[in-house]
């Protein structure tokens, strides 16, 4: 009878630490809006890239660049056509994303690009929570703050 | 990865369109490099047009500029001067911090 209960017990504790946070963490993993400039013949790759990552939300707008005529006509370049995308991405993943983001504006021919990371202050609904960070539940986290 | 985390701000300017190019010129006397134009919709009701006696262009352009943090006020208040509220280009600026970066180098 003792040892069906301990077995209880454990069974339970086990239950506990699944749906609890992890030793050392207070809060889920925190959510950063990522903004990527690239250009418009190559927005499809980097959506792609991005997605990639656990990131589930993008949107991508037509946008253009504000380099003056006489700049383009220096460096040779025909348009100021580009492409922002704006994907949320979960932090854990952000510093991984963006060194391989780094690696292909480097070494894609018209690959070039900036992307920039702004943090989430806050936002509302579990459900929507749970699917920006791909998750099956919360994601806790020991680098939330 | 950026060795520049924290050190940069996001401008977000939202304009009449039509004006992306003095908002441009003034953020480059402050000391901007550059900036991305985006087309965009204003969605202010009737009723706040009336009680806020403004009348609100549907045509809009946002432009994103980049800058150090320590010359943010500067370019922000270069803006509002030439491109604020009481401007043709009836625009309001704010900016978001940035934590990290890559492709500026």
């Amino acid at each position: 009878m003792k040892k069906k209960d301990k077995q209880q017990t454990v069974a339970v504790s086990e239950k506990t630490q699944r749906s609890t946070p992890a030793q050392g963490s207070s809060a889920p993993i925190k959510l950063e809006l990522l903004i990527t400039i690239v250009d418009k013949n190559k927005a499809e790759f980097y959506i792609d890239l991005i997605q990639s990552y656990d990131v589930n939300f993008q949107f991508s707008e037509p946008a253009r660049g504000t380099a003056k005529a006489e700049i383009l006509d220096y460096l040779g370049l025909a348009d100021t056509d580009k492409t922002v995308i704006f994907s949320v991405v979960r932090s854990d993943r952000l510093d991984e994303l963006m060194y391989v983001l780094d690696m292909k504006f480097r070494t894609i021919k018209n690959g070039k690009g900036v992307s920039v990371s702004v943090p989430f202050s806050s936002m509302i609904g579990t459900s929507v929570y749970t699917f920006l960070c791909n998750a099956a539940e919360p994601v806790w986290g020991s680098n939330a703050k | 990865m950026s060795e520049n985390d924290n050190k940069y701000e996001m401008i977000f300017c939202i304009i009449n369109a039509g004006f992306s190019e003095a908002v441009m010129d003034a953020a480059r006397e402050a000391g901007a490099r550059g900036g991305t134009v985006m087309r965009a919709r204003g969605t202010a009701g009737k009723e706040a047009e009336e009680h806020f006696k403004i009348t609100v262009h549907p045509d809009k352009e946002v432009v994103m500029i980049l800058v150090p943090k320590d010359i943010k006020d500067a370019v922000l208040s270069a803006v509002y001067n030439s491109a604020g509220m009481s401007t043709a280009g009836q625009g309001i600026a704010f900016s978001l911090p940035v934590n990290k970066t890559v492709g500026l180098q």
